[in-house]
């Protein structure tokens, strides 16, 4: 059986396989379009607790456990919760801004978590725009040290970015920047509102020429090897793209993230909680809450919903979390993803006019 | 590739995660970025991999769980576990 058939199964039959896990709101960075919920309270998880969520996790045979945040190198238990989740034999990521990750603490981070992967972010080719977006003076320069110092040690290392009206004239740039560190760079063409659905982050939202110019670098750079649409186009769980099932997403079936208070979601951008791990245990709520039959349901439905957009509607990379938080409802179409649809359309158009060989005249 | 009898005992490598899904297992080799699905035996091997029973420890629990030609048995497993060692996925702790 192929990776992507046992991914369709875990859609299907409601196996959870991923689970990621916000530490805390706390950050040392102060990003402008930061996604978090800043304003929200609730009594955070205590270790214990995290120990015995990590436990319930390992026995639903949950393979990939990101920890995330804010930025979870600021979580006074991180180092001892990385280290358990290590133990208990899960694939862990760690999502960071890459700001701490150096000297002693990145040591400690290979030696005791031994991390599959460490996703940072990056803003911007140079220091004026990455800081800019950070809000820290001196924040690119240290990330760059950092991620030179993570190569060296051996950790492995992607670099996350969203494509924003500061950043975009510098996306050549950037990707030059990650190459020549040798570190894979992923662009996110999309800002989304904030998960209290401010939609002050909209305000550094990408221009359409922007958004343009990023999926025609990325069908360059991706011209080499086949498939360059699948480097835009929705994945399943870790890039992998899952056999024809029933749901547009493994959304509260294969996936789902928890933010400090122990509220659960169904996905990272689906913040529609469905339990609470101070009341419940992951047992539970994955096999009782109310809210994740409804959301599992749903994606049944958003499937239906994209199917019938027609032959292009992989290409929205519709994600029923930011429509709930741009228009209201995980059925309703919203218009970054129908932009997207349009502009990569038009640079598959492009491709295909293409031709395959220089002619020398 | 080591030299594999009923006495040899292997252990998962440390940069090995593995999760069942409905009897199958996904292997993730993290030094490698390398995913392998294995069948519900394969699983089972991987499981019994804990560095303390030996390949034919291996072959007798299989047999209790599966309804296979003890020949046949043992001939694959001794295959498999060169195959998963060649692989990364095992190390030899006692040949």
């Amino acid at each position: 059986m192929s990776l992507s058939r046992l991914i369709s199964t875990a859609w299907r039959e409601n196996l959870l396989f991923s689970v990621l896990v916000e530490l805390t709101y706390r950050c040392n960075l102060d990003c402008f379009f930061c996604y978090n919920d800043l304003g929200l309270r609730g009594e955070p998880m205590q270790r214990d607790e995290y120990f015995r969520l990590f436990a319930d996790l390992q026995e639903m045979e949950v393979l990939n456990l990101t920890l995330s945040g804010g930025e979870p190198l600021a979580h006074p238990d991180f180092l001892v919760l990385g280290a358990r989740a290590r133990q208990l034999g899960f694939v862990v990521r760690i999502k960071s801004n890459g700001h701490a990750l150096r000297g002693e603490l990145a040591r400690r981070i290979r030696d005791e978590i031994d991390p599959f992967l460490i996703e940072t972010s990056l803003h911007g080719a140079t220091a004026a725009t990455h800081d800019r977006q950070t809000r820290v003076p001196g924040s690119f320069d240290r990330l760059l040290a950092n991620l030179a110092e993570m190569r060296r040690l051996g950790l492995r290392v992607k670099i996350n970015s969203t494509l924003t009206a500061w950043n975009e004239g510098e996306i050549e740039g950037m990707f030059a920047l990650a190459d020549s560190l040798g570190i894979p760079l992923q662009v996110d063409p999309e800002v989304t509102p904030r998960d209290d659905g401010d939609r002050e982050p909209l305000q550094v939202a990408p221009s359409r020429e922007g958004v343009l110019r990023l999926f025609r670098l990325q069908f360059e750079r991706g011209r080499a090897a086949a498939g360059a649409a699948a480097e835009v186009a929705r994945g399943g769980d870790d890039g992998t793209m899952p056999a024809p099932v029933h749901k547009h997403c493994g959304a509260g079936s294969s996936g789902i993230a928890i933010d400090p208070y122990g509220n659960v979601y169904p996905c990272v951008q689906w913040r529609r909680p469905v339990g609470n791990l101070h009341r419940q245990s992951i047992r539970e709520i994955w096999r009782r809450s109310a809210g994740l039959a409804e959301v599992r349901e749903l994606t049944g439905h958003v499937k239906e919903m994209v199917d019938a957009q027609g032959s292009g509607s992989h290409l929205l990379n519709f994600c029923p979390g930011s429509a709930a938080a741009q228009a209201g409802s995980p059925l309703a179409l919203y218009p970054a993803a129908e932009q997207r649809r349009e502009l990569l359309e038009q640079v598959m158009a492009e491709e295909a006019g293409r031709p395959l060989l220089p002619v020398v005249r | 590739m080591s030299s594999i009898t009923l006495s040899t005992v292997f252990r998962r490598r440390s940069d090995v995660r593995y999760r069942r899904i409905e009897g199958e297992a996904v292997v993730l080799r993290q030094s490698a970025a390398e995913v392998l699905v294995l069948n519900e035996v394969g699983a089972s091997v991987l499981d019994l991999a804990d560095g303390e029973r030996s390949v034919g420890e291996w072959i007798e629990a299989l047999r209790s769980e599966y309804d296979a030609d003890p020949e046949t048995l043992t001939h694959d497993v001794l295959t498999f576990a060169g195959e998963l060692e060649e692989a990364g996925m095992l190390e030899v702790v006692a040949p």
